[in-house]
Parts: structure tokens; C-alpha cells; sequence
């Protein structure tokens, strides 16, 4: 048995397109970016979507909602939902950014470690296996998700509250994913 | 509440005024608004870059396709009709084969769609180098991720719902 306990390495993101200069980004676009004379450091992410700032705004303002609005389904699960997704569609970045914050939020390393060396097939405790379930289905292939397996969700005493915000953290990441995989790519965090 | 208090994501995951979901949903005012909001933002933005609102519809309908919702591109098919249709797009919409004659800028946008949307996994650099050589621009390339991303997520709402709809 090893005594370390499982951790997944925080990195970084590195676009296959040229991301908008701040330097010579359009209103909309620092405005996008919400570059303010006391604040133009601005990840690679957000220049590189600030090419179409309006959707950037819209999507970043539905994303936050998502994934941190008050009450309903606790925030830990909500970050399973995204890290199934991510591993689904096998968005390093997200799922190591969402792995962590999971753990951060419920101490849950066994779940990760689980997903990282054996992957979605399981077996988790029966509650995260219901999630686990359902969100695989819905981001790999949304038509085999079944009602069984919502019944199940229900079953481990979620409301259907619940549920609505699960599926949208599942959904929301079946978006970001679609972002982050195809625009860019995982690197190494630079040594500081 | 009358019909029009129903939004596309209601309609299409069966959820009925007065129900118990839809007064859920209500809830949730962020994610309710927010995704219409998004969805103008991708299907008929201020700003399209060049990229239609025909053609964008037209691709949503593909994508909804792809994914199984026929009635998800019924709607889009709708928006098509509305946006100016031509056999072209039409044929965009109707999931086809990339015909021969269609020229390197479309063809390498709906190649990109039907990819990104069964495969996100197997996209790489090669993908989005392919879309450059196209002639796509920065802010096309973004605008067309967004867009599919949206159809994706779109549809994952409205399959968790219509699921979640069904059970007690």
C-alpha cells in the first residue's frame, strides 16, 4: 500500500491559434476580458476566446452560474459531473483542473484516483456510481443515457433540483471540453 | 401560464407549463436565461465574422442530427427556412456526405463540426491547422467552436431533462 495519497498535477494551457493582444484588442474585447488599466494580466484561455467576445461573455456568465450558484446540488458534485465529462472527452486540462477542485471540495481522492488509474468503469461507492453513470452516458453518447439511470440519482436521495444541476454541469462541460481539447492543449506548469 | 411562457429547451424535453420540472427550471433563472442568451450568441450573433446566420443554422441542424435529435434539427431546420435556405445548406442540414463541389471553406467547417461533435477526443492541432488552410479566420475558428460546442451542450440539457422528466 503506498502512504502518498493520490494527487493530480496542476497545468497549464496553450492555444493552436494566436490569442487576441491585449495590446491591440478592440473595446469589446478588453471589455470581454475585463481588462482594466490595474488588471491586463489575462490567461491564454480567455484571449484566445476574446476573438468572438460576444459569445465569450455569454457563455463565461451561464458557466458560473453553473458551476457556483447558490444552493442545490452540493458544488463538490457538481465538479464530478465536469471531471466525467473532461475524462470522457479526455480534456487533460479540465480534468485536472476539475479533479483537484472535486478533491478540494470532498476529500474524495479515492474517486479520483479511481478514475485516473482505472478510468469510469468503477466500482465507486453507490452514489458516486449513480453520477458517475449518468454523466458518462450523457457526454459520451447523449441518446444511450437512460431513465434507469436518473432513477438511480433519485434512488441516492437527490432531489430532482439536484439532478437539473447535474445535468447541466455534465452538459456545460460537454461545451468546454469542445473549447479546451480542440483549441489548445495541456502543458507542463512552468517551473516557477 | 399560457404557452408562451415555454422555451425551446421546455418544448423539447416535454416539459409542460404548470409541471413539476418546469417550475424547477424556474428556479434556476441563470441557466434558463443564460442559455438563450448563448444560443443568440452562436445561432445569431451581432458580430457573425462571415459566418451566416443560414449557415450556422444549417450546422446546428447537422449537429442536432448527429446527436440523435431529430427534433432538436427540426427546430434549427425551422430557423434555416427563416434565415434563407438554399439547396447547399439544405443539404448542410440534412446530416449529407460533404459533397464534392463544396468548397474548401465549407467543407472544412462541416468536416469540424462532425468531428468535434462524435469525437472531441480525437481532435489534435492537425484539426484546427486544417481550418487555417481553409482560409478560416481566428475569430471563425472561435465562433464555429462556440457554436458547437452550444449544439452539443443543447442537447445534453434537453436528453438529462427529458430523462429526468420521466421518472417519479
Amino acid at each position: 500500500m503506498s502512504t502518498a495519497r493520490f494527487k493530480v498535477k496542476a497545468l497549464s494551457w496553450s492555444p493552436y491559434i494566436e490569442p487576441v493582444d491585449v495590446a491591440t484588442a478592440s473595446e469589446e474585447q478588453l471589455a470581454a476580458m475585463q481588462v482594466t488599466p490595474s488588471n491586463t494580466k489575462v490567461s491564454p484561455y480567455v484571449r484566445t476566446l476574446a476573438h468572438d467576445p460576444e459569445s465569450y461573455v455569454a457563455r463565461t456568465k451561464l458557466f458560473n452560474a453553473i458551476m457556483y450558484a447558490k444552493g442545490g446540488l452540493d458544488r463538490a458534485e457538481r465538479e464530478l459531473g465536469a471531471l466525467v465529462a473532461s475524462a470522457v472527452n479526455r480534456c487533460v486540462y479540465c480534468a485536472s483542473v476539475h479533479a483537484r477542485r472535486y478533491v478540494e471540495l470532498s476529500g474524495r481522492e479515492d474517486v479520483v484516483e479511481e478514475i485516473y488509474v482505472r478510468g469510469l468503469a468503477g466500482p465507486f461507492d453507490a452514489r458516486t456510481q449513480a453520477i458517475v453513470d449518468f454523466c458518462k452516458a450523457l457526454s459520451e453518447t447523449p441518446s444511450q443515457a437512460t431513465r434507469e439511470q436518473v432513477q438511480a440519482l433519485r434512488d441516492h436521495g437527490m432531489s430532482k433540483a439536484d439532478i437539473v444541476d447535474l445535468i447541466h454541469s455534465a452538459a456545460i462541460f460537454g461545451w468546454a471540453n469542445r473549447l479546451m481539447h480542440t483549441l489548445g492543449h495541456s502543458v507542463p506548469v512552468e517551473a516557477k | 401560464m399560457g404557452m408562451s411562457d415555454l422555451d425551446q429547451i421546455d418544448i423539447l424535453s416535454g416539459l409542460k407549463p404548470g409541471s413539476e420540472l418546469y417550475a424547477i427550471r424556474r428556479e434556476r433563472p441563470e441557466f434558463v436565461e443564460g442559455t438563450e442568451l448563448c444560443r443568440e450568441t452562436v445561432l445569431s450573433p451581432n458580430h457573425g465574422f462571415g459566418l451566416s446566420h443560414a449557415l450556422r443554422a444549417a450546422l446546428a441542424s447537422r449537429m442536432a442530427r448527429f446527436i440523435g435529435r431529430e427534433d432538436l434539427a427540426a427546430v434549427y431546420d425551422l430557423i434555416l427556412d427563416d434565415a434563407g435556405s438554399d439547396p447547399d445548406l439544405a443539404s448542410i442540414a440534412s446530416g449529407a456526405e460533404i459533397a464534392a463541389a463544396a468548397d474548401a471553406f465549407t467543407s472544412a467547417i462541416i468536416r469540424h463540426a462532425d468531428l468535434v461533435t462524435r469525437t472531441p477526443r480525437n481532435s489534435s492541432r492537425a484539426d484546427i491547422e486544417r481550418l487555417k488552410k481553409a482560409g478560416l479566420t481566428n475569430p471563425q475558428i472561435i465562433a464555429l467552436s462556440e457554436l458547437i460546442a452550444f449544439v452539443n451542450y443543447e442537447a445534453r440539457v434537453l436528453v438529462g431533462l427529458s430523462l429526468l422528466e420521466e421518472v417519479e
